[in-house]
């Protein structure tokens, strides 16, 4: 079946990329949605919309596809003379084991990866000789660590071009993890109404207790907060105000993290165990608040910032206005 | 530029964005009258003339009357404007003005549901400063469970009389009118006996107490009603409708509210970065993150009202999110500032004292925290 989100205003969008994901695998879904088509009409908010209704959607679905590295591509491919769907971007990790690791999300089988480095410009390789080593994780989540080794360099994009499509991809990247944040957290929360529905105590289910009812509202609530806060980034995009991509991945890993710990809470031992989903769920989220900064290192640099700056960051108006009062 | 000429019938004379700018550059330009509040004032009673002050400036002006209908006295235009206007007083260091706030809570279901020709001649009293209003729903034996709320209006030949108390009545102190529920069915109608009026605070038969408040205002009162007559043509609503007359206003007070309140956080926390330290960055950046999340939800609050599509239980999140938000920013404040716990010989930390102990207590006003989760519980969740 081939859907065409475009047509379909608002969650709508969600709801068909969700449908898409249980019929096929990642790769397949974002082929019958059209999704690299759509990546090259990101001016256009309706399109925009739809591309990023697709990582609300994996992360609900649980399902992995290479879409975030494709997103994060899409703003060198011109300097590249590439076309959307040839290349993923790899994701940069700084590791604890005091290494800069690549990483690719999804299936980026005979794909070219691009790989940016501050200072020296973009290349792009060649799949034949790239090592992909895959990333044992719960959550679904196809992960690998790239080695490029010795793959041929299919185009490079000089220091300059590099610099300029840098920080778009960071601010799309960081976007689209947060609604795949928030879409693995309302998975998380649904399990966990289901739990709070059915599992009784004391005679009677369990979400009738007031202790129980408090921490589900304070879960969607936290996922509500994510919802608009990258909502808004997607409607204002480019227009959005400075760091803005950064706030609103801050803001999901933290929230993600608090809404996952409440529903784990509800669900009790069961949710801790891998026979029961959530802790794929959960395991997700962790997992993506890792890539592109992680909040706990995010929040204090939003605070330096700020402090440093002695400025307003001008959310309010600006999402007020549509874009920068002057 | 002329702000006097009359509005054309239907669309305001500046659209939102014209009208941002301008009013950007006339704060810019730090107009002498507003010199009035540019201290910060801890005297409760000098600051809310000061307030009453402003809003005469910004009526007389006509920054206020944006976002009001033309048949009520306004310029015409959505609450856009309205949330413009907060947006700019805020970022230009104007301070953040509880009673101005409260006109926010109250004025959008006046014009809603309220007697027109009544309201067109009351809205611009309660603009300009000259005449405030009060709240009068809780009760000593009604708080969370408002519906259970005792005072009475009794039909008389020549309207209604009020008997009753009511307490935590904001403004009532300083009000001309106040805003009242009361029952006009059974004792045990609840939510389907209620009926919103508009009473006259100078009338015979009322009392006001203030209330000193912990934190060194008094903007709330406990209020007497004994045999208080009220007019037929005061009737907010429909007799017996006055529940959705209070969920109205409880869906302004928790949702668009949130971005009025939330304009003037964000000016606290920058008036206070030049004291920060690298120590409580993290406090800082988390409290700008519940910020921005009170922005954009509040953001869709707005687009809801301005589109004629009210938030209904939806709104809790915004609330929830605000009082959050308004904790986290005073938590950092008096890390940063300790010493407005302890030092009484300024003023500037005598009103951040006062806004600090205010923010603990944010999570009880608009219905308590406990009543928002239950809301989202029931209503969005739908628990068992």
């Amino acid at each position: 079946m081939t859907v065409t989100p475009v047509e379909i205003a608002g969650d709508e969008y969600v709801t068909v990329a969700a449908r898409a994901m249980r019929t096929s695998d990642g790769v397949g879904a974002l082929e019958s949605l059209g999704w690299w088509d759509l990546l090259a009409d990101l001016g256009e908010p309706d399109a925009r919309t739809a591309v990023f209704a697709v990582f609300r959607a994996q992360g609900r679905e649980l399902v992995s596809s290479p879409a975030l590295g494709g997103l994060l591509a899409q703003p060198y491919l011109e300097a590249a003379g590439l076309e959307p769907g040839t290349v993923v971007a790899t994701v940069p990790r700084a590791s604890a084991r005091g290494r800069p690791v690549l990483v690719a999300v999804g299936d980026v089988t005979d794909r070219m990866l691009l790989v940016d480095r501050p200072g020296e410009g973009a290349t792009v390789a060649e799949p034949d000789a790239v090592g992909l080593r895959p990333v044992h994780l719960p959550g679904r989540l196809a992960l690998h660590e790239v080695d490029i080794g010795r793959s041929r360099a299919a185009a490079t994009v000089d220091e300059a071009r590099a610099r300029a499509a840098r920080e778009r991809s960071a601010f799309l990247g960081r976007v689209a993890l947060a609604l795949e944040i928030v879409g693995a957290a309302e998975g998380a929360l649904a399990l966990a109404i289901d739990h709070a529905t059915h599992r009784e105590q004391f005679g009677q289910p369990i979400g009738r207790f007031q202790a129980v009812r408090h921490l589900l509202a304070w879960a969607r609530t936290d996922c509500v907060a994510i919802e608009a806060v990258a909502r808004q980034a997607v409607t204002l995009d480019s227009a959005a105000p400075p760091r803005y991509g950064e706030v609103v991945k801050a803001l999901a890993g933290r929230n993600g993290r608090r809404a996952c710990e409440r529903t784990l809470q509800v669900l009790g031992g069961i949710g801790f165990t891998t026979e029961h989903d959530h802790h794929h769920h959960h395991a997700r989220v962790l997992a993506l608040d890792a890539l592109l900064g992680t909040s706990a290192a995010l929040v204090p640099a939003l605070g330096a910032w700020l402090r440093s700056t002695d400025a307003d960051p001008g959310v309010a108006s600006t999402m007020l206005l549509g874009g920068p009062l002057r | 530029m002329s702000l006097s000429a009359p509005a054309a019938a239907g669309d305001p004379l500046l659209d939102v964005r014209t009208y941002a700018a301008e009013l950007d550059a006339w704060l810019a330009g730090r107009p002498a009258r507003l010199q009035v509040v540019a201290a910060p004032i801890p005297a409760f009673a000098a600051r809310v003339k000061a307030m009453v002050e402003l809003m005469a400036v910004l009526h007389d002006e006509a920054w206020s009357r944006y976002g009001w209908p033309a048949e009520v006295g306004g310029l015409g235009g959505s609450i856009l404007h309205r949330a413009a206007m907060w947006e700019a007083l805020a970022r230009h260091g104007v301070p953040g003005m509880a009673l101005f706030e409260h006109l926010e809570v109250l004025a959008p279901t006046l014009v809603a549901h309220g007697p027109r020709p009544f309201v067109a001649e009351a809205l611009p009293e309660f603009l300009a400063g000259r005449q405030l209003w009060a709240q009068g729903f809780s009760e000593p034996g009604a708080g969370s469970d408002l519906a259970s709320l005792r005072t009475t209006a009794r039909r008389t030949d020549d309207g209604w009389v009020v008997n009753g108390r009511k307490i935590w009545t904001s403004w009532a102190r300083y009000a001309t009118w106040c805003l009242l529920l009361a029952r006009t069915g059974t004792p045990q109608s609840r939510h389907r006996g209620l009926t919103a009026f508009v009473v006259d605070l100078r009338a015979p038969g009322v009392e006001v107490r203030p209330i000193e408040q912990a934190n060194g205002t008094d903007e709330l009162a406990e209020v007497a009603f004994d045999d208080v007559h009220v007019p037929t043509e005061r009737i907010v609503g429909e007799v017996g409708g006055g529940w959705q007359v209070a969920m109205h206003i409880l869906g302004h007070e928790r949702g668009t509210f949130a971005w009025f309140r939330h304009c003037f956080l964000y000016q606290h926390l920058v008036d206070c970065l030049p004291q920060a330290t690298a120590d409580d960055d993290a406090a800082l950046g988390n409290a700008l993150l519940d910020l921005v999340a009170v922005t954009a939800t509040s953001h869709v609050a707005l687009q809801a009202h301005a589109d004629d599509a009210p938030l209904g239980p939806l709104a809790a999140h915004p609330k929830l999110l605000l009082c959050a938000a308004e904790q986290a920013v005073y938590d950092w404040v008096l890390a940063t500032e300790p010493d407005i716990a302890v030092d009484t010989s300024r003023d500037g930390y005598a009103v951040r004292r006062q806004e600090y102990l205010f923010s603990r207590i944010v999570t009880v006003y608009g219905g308590s925290q406990q009543m928002q989760l239950d809301t989202i519980a029931k209503q969005i969740l739908r628990l068992p």
